[in-house]
């Protein structure tokens, strides 16, 4: 709790050195393709593996009432809204998360902060801001890119073991996961991303103690980034749902 | 990430705390501390998200039942199932690698880099019994027991929702539940459970041993230690599932 | 002692406490300007605390900190912020930024906000790149640094040359004042030789004051004006060199017996021409 209201802190002279301080977009631009390329290959292989299981389940499942014709739209609703923005981005609180841990606080314990502060320059504007704006981009995208190739798993298991026709697969879609669906995904993938952003960058920043400190900062940015993920999954989709009440009176 | 060194380290590393498991000793109390500290202390973080996973998963499959089949009548049997197949073991299992494997990791590197590990084998000691294999029957205990409290605690929260949202009774949803959740679920949960709980602390002290140079050294092993063994409970997750849709 | 426009560094009254534990409790001394002070003590005896409290970085819980007779407690961020950068840090770490050119590194305090609104509120104009560059050749002589290593990275040059980079990037924005945060602890004896030189080097060249955090009562005979020894909180010895040497304190007799001791190993030990050895832990 203590530390939740820390970082509640942290997220706000973030956003206000992000909003006084002039940005240096070429160096986030950077900061984005080294996040996007060091991740890429990795959500790319997860999200074909959840697609694969969330198939498999759901298969099961539906074999007992003799729906299969469903299973494409079921499974793609299930992955998109929920099961497919909740692991990729567990993965990604350790891909990105963990790193951006790992080096900023490998700056606080050699005091690289220190010397940059005394130097006239606010660390927080100077390393993290960047950081921060750079990782939500890039989880965004790449939750993006995760649910879409786990679309692609999913058809690929639906067709091999359950002998469900791609073509048919791929028209049940729409039947089940329309626009609000992918809508409610996206925002559930922003949600995530700042929470690894901010999680990751607040546990590196405050990080102490030599190599032990920095151990411990990527250990607790793994651990809280993924608490925070599993409740914030329970209050998007509370929000979500009463948003679609607000608009499309229930289904 | 899986460089062919890896591998080779991996299995060396694997091969030897097994193998300690017949020729070495068992320390008890150190395996016990182990299970405390990993064990117990993970309970709070895992009580707290699984139930937040329970109340989601209900909603979340309502939704689609309602949309599907235009019934919420069988929400008991599609969550019950769909919790003790999947959701109640991947999200404990993702949460165990972060907080044990990480912490793991870090110890482990923290010895290496002080010298501690090469201490180790100057006394005769090999590193792997001595540091490995109590962290790995403590890992497996830990797993298999914080899995079971998972599945516990994400179904209470899963009926807790279905009865103040959906108007079911708790009787009503825990008949309902038993028509299609069997022991063999709760066997198949308990075999993944194993293998997440048997991988996880080798991955993590593969990573640990191969810690190099320092704070960074620590952080960057920490960190693929973290991705390595969360890509490895999502794959083992993909295989075992499909291995009990062969036999179930 | 001296009169008030040669105080560089002021401690009136100074207390701190980190919970039940009084680090520092009524801590009084001035600090000449061009002095070179080492404050010598055992670890955990407030020796970089009274180093935070001159760059205002810590507050003290009673007393008041003069940095050039300002009153640091009565500035706002904007004044301490001036303070500092008449303060030099040198840390412990080297401290650079991997990222970056050891030329970027050295350049970095000269390109930072602070620093550019500082110039620009004294009515002079930007420094061009020319300019910069030129300064950091400049200081790169200073520490004894040629400027073919401009365009390496740290981690491609010495554990040595990286701590004279770092000192480097220090003297930059040309502070009055280098605060040293324990400039020669894990450095190997001839190392520790150079940084010394340098110090005093740096100090009767430029004019600067030089604080010095340390617990090496050696490297405070070579070359400090004044030592301030801190025990329990409080100052122990306060004085020159000579009358520290007369000092009866068995403290501070451990210390100089340690001290001799060392430099007699020194000169048993024979002196290499390397400039920087590979110390790297």
């Amino acid at each position: 709790m203590k530390e939740l209201g820390k970082l509640v802190l942290f997220y706000r002279d973030i956003f206000r050195t992000a909003i006084r301080s002039k940005q240096n977009h070429r160096q986030i631009f950077q900061q984005m393709v080294e996040v996007y390329s060091r991740s890429f290959s990795t959500v790319v292989f997860a999200g074909l593996f959840v697609g694969a299981i969330l198939t498999l389940q759901f298969q099961m499942v539906l074999a007992d009432y003799e729906a299969l014709s469903m299973l494409g739209g079921i499974t793609t609703s299930a992955c998109v809204r929920e099961v497919g923005p909740l692991i990729i981005s567990f993965l990604l609180a350790g891909k990105i998360g963990a790193f951006t841990a790992a080096e900023l606080g490998t700056m606080r314990v050699t005091e690289q902060m220190d010397a940059i502060e005394c130097l006239g320059t606010d660390p927080l504007e100077y390393l993290v801001v960047p950081r921060f704006i750079a990782i939500v981009n890039a989880s965004i995208l790449l939750l993006v890119v995760g649910l879409l190739v786990s679309l692609g798993g999913s058809v690929l298991v639906a067709t091999l073991t359950a002998g469900v026709n791609p073509l048919q697969y791929i028209t049940s879609i729409p039947r089940f996961a329309g626009m609000d669906v992918f809508a409610a995904g996206m925002f559930k993938s922003a949600v995530y991303g700042t929470i690894v952003a901010g999680v990751a960058c607040h546990q590196g920043f405050t990080a102490s103690g030599g190599a032990k400190g920095v151990g411990n900062a990527v250990t607790w940015a793994a651990i809280y980034t993924n608490l925070y993920i599993v409740l914030a999954n329970f209050v998007t989709s509370q929000f979500l749902e009463m948003i679609g009440h607000l608009f499309g009176g229930g289904h | 990430m899986a460089t062919p060194s890896f591998a080779r380290e991996f299995w060396s590393v694997a091969t030897r705390t097994v193998g300690w498991a017949f020729h070495g000793k068992w320390r008890r109390e150190e395996i016990l501390q182990h299970l405390v500290h990993h064990g117990i202390g993970s309970i709070p973080i895992i009580g707290i998200s699984t139930a937040f996973a329970g109340l989601v998963v209900t909603q979340e499959i309502a939704f689609h039942m309602d949309h599907a089949l235009h019934t919420t009548t069988m929400i008991p049997g599609f969550t019950g199932q769909f919790i003790m197949r999947e959701l109640g073991i991947a999200v404990p299992a993702l949460l165990i690698v972060a907080k044990v494997g990480a912490s793991m990791t870090a110890e482990i590197g923290g010895m290496k880099i002080t010298e501690q590990v090469d201490a180790l084998k100057l006394l005769g000691i090999d590193p792997v019994g001595y540091l490995v294999f109590p962290r790995w029957i403590a890992g497996i205990i830990a797993t298999v027991s914080l899995t079971l409290i998972a599945l516990a605690v994400t179904l209470s929260c899963a009926i807790l929702m279905a009865v103040t949202k959906f108007n079911f009774s708790t009787l009503e949803y825990v008949n309902n539940l038993r028509h299609f959740v069997d022991l063999k679920d709760l066997a198949c949960a308990l075999v993944k459970a194993v293998a997440y709980g048997a991988v996880m602390p080798l991955i993590a002290c593969t990573y640990g041993f191969r810690c190099q140079g320092g704070a960074q050294g620590v952080g960057s092993a920490t960190t693929e230690s973290v991705v390595s063994a969360t890509i490895a409970v999502i794959v083992l997750d993909f295989v075992l599932t499909y291995l009990f849709t062969l036999v179930g | 002692m001296s009169t008030a426009s040669e105080v560089a560094i002021r401690f009136d009254q100074v207390s701190k406490a980190f919970g039940p534990k009084q680090i520092l409790e009524q801590v009084s001394f001035e600090i000449a300007r061009g002095e070179i002070v080492f404050v010598l003590g055992k670890s955990g005896m407030g020796k970089s605390v009274t180093l935070k409290h001159i760059i205002g970085v810590m507050k003290p819980d009673a007393g008041r900190v003069f940095v050039e007779d300002k009153d640091l407690s009565a500035l706002d961020a904007r004044g301490l912020s001036g303070v500092r950068r008449r303060c030099g840090m040198v840390f412990q770490q080297p401290a650079l930024l991997d990222s970056l050119t050891v030329m970027e590194n050295v350049a970095f305090g000269l390109r930072s906000p602070e620093f550019r609104a500082a110039r620009a509120a004294d009515g002079r104009p930007e420094l061009s790149e020319r300019e910069i560059r030129d300064r950091v050749v400049e200081v790169l002589e200073l520490v004894k640094l040629d400027a073919s290593i401009l365009g390496l990275t740290p981690p491609q040059i010495s554990y040595g040359m990286q701590k004279r980079v770092s000192l480097a990037r220090t003297l930059a924005p040309g502070p009055s004042h280098l605060l040293f945060d324990e400039p020669t602890t894990g450095l190997d004896p001839i190392t520790t030789q150079a940084v010394n030189r340098l110090i005093r080097e740096l100090s009767r060249k430029l004019k600067v004051t030089s604080v010095v955090v340390s617990h090496d009562m050696a490297c405070a005979l070579q070359i400090a004006d004044r030592v301030l020894v801190l025990d329990q909180a409080k100052i122990l010895a306060w004085g020159t060199i000579p009358e520290i040497r007369q000092s009866r304190e068995p403290l501070i007799v451990d210390f100089l017996s340690e001290a001799l001791e060392s430099e007699a190993q020194l000169a048993r030990e024979p002196v290499g021409g390397t400039a920087g050895p590979e110390v790297r832990a």
